[in-house]
């Protein structure tokens, strides 16, 4: 259902200024031939960890994000902040604001977006998010930054109802549990991992070739993966170790090495595999396949924007982990 | 016709007045042969007061300055001294408005507007009287325009009312609430009456509840003097939030004429439940802002703000929960709150529609559905929004709730009309719909009269804070929040 691109529009605002400037941006836009309408379903808050000179045009600092094709799969109210972590504190110093419209001139629909530059203190971000939200839409957080060495202020938790990331980007999976700790502990804010979704075929296969986990919970599983999938090794773990008591929890083990495929599960008899296309599973009587959803990163994004349910399982899995790593989580 | 207006090298003429002038000039909607006369105790020459005037349009107009529509805008403004407190201070004044509308062709026709402090509008009004400029000629109109605040209280109010109507019949004052001549407040009633959507849900069966924000960013700024003397309640809620909950819960009229609507309006204060005694305690907050961040800079705290008595009691912000104790809005609560340093400057009302019940779709207690909301957006971001559950697309029962947003700017094109334009337009035309009629203005005093005797009684309570840059104080909330509800943010 996603329209194509048909104009976009940027144009370098001062963070004072923004709304006016969007404001005379949708005048400009509306006095065309073709009637925009404004689509807008979410706010959609993307952090940037600092990306770009401080000097740097203020759109380079959504380079290498698909926000339009996330936009056009469902319309937000995109605000990037990024934030510069380590420059000398100071109040937002650069700003651009845009309209991006899809789809075809008798149903044409704009998205705006504003890109907001600051190295200001923690304390005062909640400042500037609550300028630019719309109090009447729900409000993800996407966290395009590494959780274990950006982790998110309270404001940002504060502001959302949703905080998107993707632990594929964790480079130290147990500080970034253990800053996951804030996010689940606040009821108001759900979690939404990009890479958890990635898991969704495997956990499938394994329940449809054992059945629920609580009945085979005192089997032995090692879960094995390589480096670079350490994070979705250690998401399947969780999953397993949430659905045990604790004195079942060393039943449960991951080992990280050399392994082509993302993921591994070996239950008993039966081997779990996870790869890009699906779950595969033998050492049943009849070997089977789980597909994996065929969809892009925008997809996935849209599609968690979309869900406002509380996603408990992934909580579970998040508390476990963050009861294995105990003291060594940050 | 000539407009006179008194103050007029002042900050409201320099910032609303000429500017809204020049924009009904570009649009061709002044009358023929205007002239507009500022005036105040220096004496400067017209050149000069052209020169101010466009100053102020060239940084408050929402056009900019076309060079050869202000040379013909530039053509009718004149400035003439006139010394208030001069037994003859205004004898000079007639002699050069006599002159102006002799040149022009003038009909005679006149109104005055008091851009001035309200303790000088009784004192002008009575020269004006004095000097023979009322009652005007047979045939001919003078009409009276006065800004807001009228009074600090019931008593000031009415000696101000009694003191205009001495000289100026009631159909002749237009006492100005610049919030009803904004476009947003104006299609509250079109969108109210002319769809068959709405009205019908426009009553206790359907709505669990209203809330009004009208949300400052500045703080005090340069109005010191006047606010720490007025505070919140006074400064936005006797005016600007109780018209807004008017026009918001008032009966459909019977008729557009100014008095039938403005008698709907009175129904509705007439029908607020008094707040007195300690239900003031329990159904109202008041706050002052603390140091914080607004966009990411560090702001003073309200009494650390220059012109502020350190040991100031002023409030600037005020939360409180109304009733509409009648027939249609019976249990319904209305949720008010204004304050200063908040996050944005934003002003709007939301209508929130009653929960569905608890089965098919919102039967899980741990997802309940978002009840459908009216957002009606005053400023900015002009326009109104309807939320609506819908269905995900995708083989799964999931429920998002859409936006049906309607916006001025995508939608209209162009800049709609300040205020004060639709306001001076109105009173040149001698239509008082956006206006507010003395007993209006008194009925609104004294519904928060109980409120500031209240206050008075109970000096040495402790005055919450808020840090700058938030929504209000945790008492605010919990005002809301004990009810089951929560502020919805601009």
């Amino acid at each position: 259902m996603a329209g194509a691109v048909a104009e976009r529009v940027w144009r370098k605002s001062d963070p004072d200024r923004i709304e006016a400037d969007l404001a005379a941006l949708w005048r400009e836009i509306a006095a065309g031939e073709t009637r925009i309408a404004r689509a807008v379903m979410s706010n959609l808050v993307v952090f940037r960890d600092r990306i770009a000179p401080v000097d740097a045009d203020p759109t380079a600092v959504v380079a290498g994000l698909p926000l339009e094709e996330v936009a056009a799969r469902h319309p937000s109210r995109t605000i990037v902040l990024e934030h510069c972590y380590g420059a000398a504190p100071g109040p937002p110093f650069s700003a651009a604001v845009g309209i991006t419209t899809f789809g075809p001139p008798q149903a044409r629909y704009g998205v705006e977006q504003i890109v907001v530059r600051s190295a200001c203190p923690d304390a005062s971000l909640l400042s500037i998010l609550r300028r630019f939200v719309r109090g009447d839409l729900p409000t993800t957080v996407w966290w395009t930054a590494d959780v274990s060495t950006a982790p998110p202020p309270e404001p940002f938790i504060e502001v959302g109802r949703q905080f998107l990331y993707d632990s594929r980007s964790w480079s130290d999976i147990r500080r970034a549990v253990g800053a996951m700790a804030a996010v689940i502990a606040d009821a108001r804010i759900d979690p939404a991992d990009l890479n958890w979704r990635r898991l969704a075929p495997l956990q499938r296969a394994l329940v449809h070739a054992r059945g629920p986990l609580p009945d085979w919970a005192t089997v032995e599983v090692r879960v094995h993966a390589p480096r670079s999938e350490e994070a979705l090794a250690w998401l399947c773990a969780g999953w397993l170790r949430a659905a045990r008591r604790a004195p079942d929890r060393a039943a449960v083990t991951v080992e990280i090495g050399d392994a082509a495929a993302m993921v591994s599960v070996q239950v008993g008899d039966i081997a779990a595999t996870l790869t890009q296309h699906g779950a595969v599973v033998e050492g049943t009587a009849a070997p089977f396949t789980i597909a994996s959803r065929v969809e892009s990163d925008a997809d996935a994004v849209a599609d968690e924007l979309r869900t406002l349910a509380r996603d408990a399982t992934l909580i579970g899995t998040l508390r476990a982990l963050i009861d294995s790593f105990g003291a060594t989580a940050a | 016709m000539t407009i006179v207006i008194f103050g007029g090298a002042g900050d409201l003429a320099h910032r609303k007045l000429l500017p809204a002038l020049y924009n009904l000039h570009v649009d061709g909607l002044l009358p023929p042969r205007i002239a507009i006369a500022g005036t105040g105790r220096k004496s400067i020459g017209d050149e000069q007061y052209r020169a101010f005037a466009k100053d102020g349009v060239a940084k408050f107009s929402r056009r900019p300055i076309d060079e050869a529509a202000w040379s013909a805008f530039a053509a009718i403004l004149f400035f003439a001294a006139a010394d208030l407190d001069s037994e003859r201070g205004l004898a000079a004044l007639g002699s050069r408005l006599d002159v102006i509308e002799h040149e022009r062709g003038g009909n005679g026709d006149r109104i005055y507007y008091l851009a001035i402090p309200p303790s000088l509008f009784a004192p002008t009004v009575r020269q004006l009287s004095r000097a023979r400029f009322v009652p005007p000629p047979e045939g001919r109109v003078a009409r009276l325009i006065v800004e807001k605040p009228i009074g600090h209280d019931l008593e000031s109010a009415r000696a101000i009312n009694d003191a205009i109507a001495d000289t100026f019949p009631e159909k002749d004052i237009y006492r100005i609430d610049h919030y009803l001549g904004k476009e947003t407040v104006q299609n509250i009633l079109v969108m109210r009456f002319a769809n068959s959507i709405f009205e019908p849900l426009f009553n206790h069966r359907h709505v669990d509840h209203v809330q009004i924000t009208v949300a400052e960013e500045e703080g005090v700024g340069t109005r010191a003097g006047y606010y720490d003397q007025a505070g919140a309640l006074r400064d936005m809620v006797q005016n600007h939030l109780l018209q807004l909950l008017a026009m918001v819960a008032m009966e459909p009229p019977h008729s557009l004429d100014a008095d039938v609507i403005r008698d709907e309006r009175l129904a509705v204060f007439r029908s607020l439940r008094p707040i007195t005694g300690d239900t003031v305690d329990s159904d109202v907050v008041r706050a002052r802002y603390a140091a914080g961040y607004v966009l990411g800079k560090p702001v003073p705290a309200y009494t650390a703000e220059p012109g502020v008595d350190a040991g100031s009691r002023t409030e600037t912000f005020v939360a409180l929960r109304a009733c509409v104790d009648n027939w249609r809005w019976a249990g319904v609560p209305f949720f008010l709150r204004t304050g200063k340093r908040m996050p944005k400057r934003a002003s709007q009302i939301s209508v929130h529609l009653k929960e569905v019940p608890p089965i098919l779709f919102n039967a899980d207690p741990s997802a309940r559905l978002d009840p459908s909301i009216l957002s009606i957006r005053i400023q900015p971001d002009e326009g109104f929004s309807l939320g609506v559950n819908s269905k995900v697309p995708g083989p799964h029962v999931r429920v998002f709730p859409v936006k049906m947003d309607f916006h001025y700017g995508s939608t209209f094109g162009g800049t709609s009309p300040e205020a004060y334009e639709r306001l001076l337009l109105d009173v040149m035309a001698g239509d008082a719909t956006l206006f507010m009629r003395r007993d209006s203005v008194e009925a609104a005093w004294n519904w928060v009269m109980p409120i500031l005797d209240r206050w008075a009684q109970r000096q040495q309570d402790p005055l919450p804070e808020y840090p700058a840059g938030d929504w209000g104080p945790a008492e605010a909330e919990r005002l809301i929040t004990a009810t089951g509800r929560r502020w919805l943010a601009p």
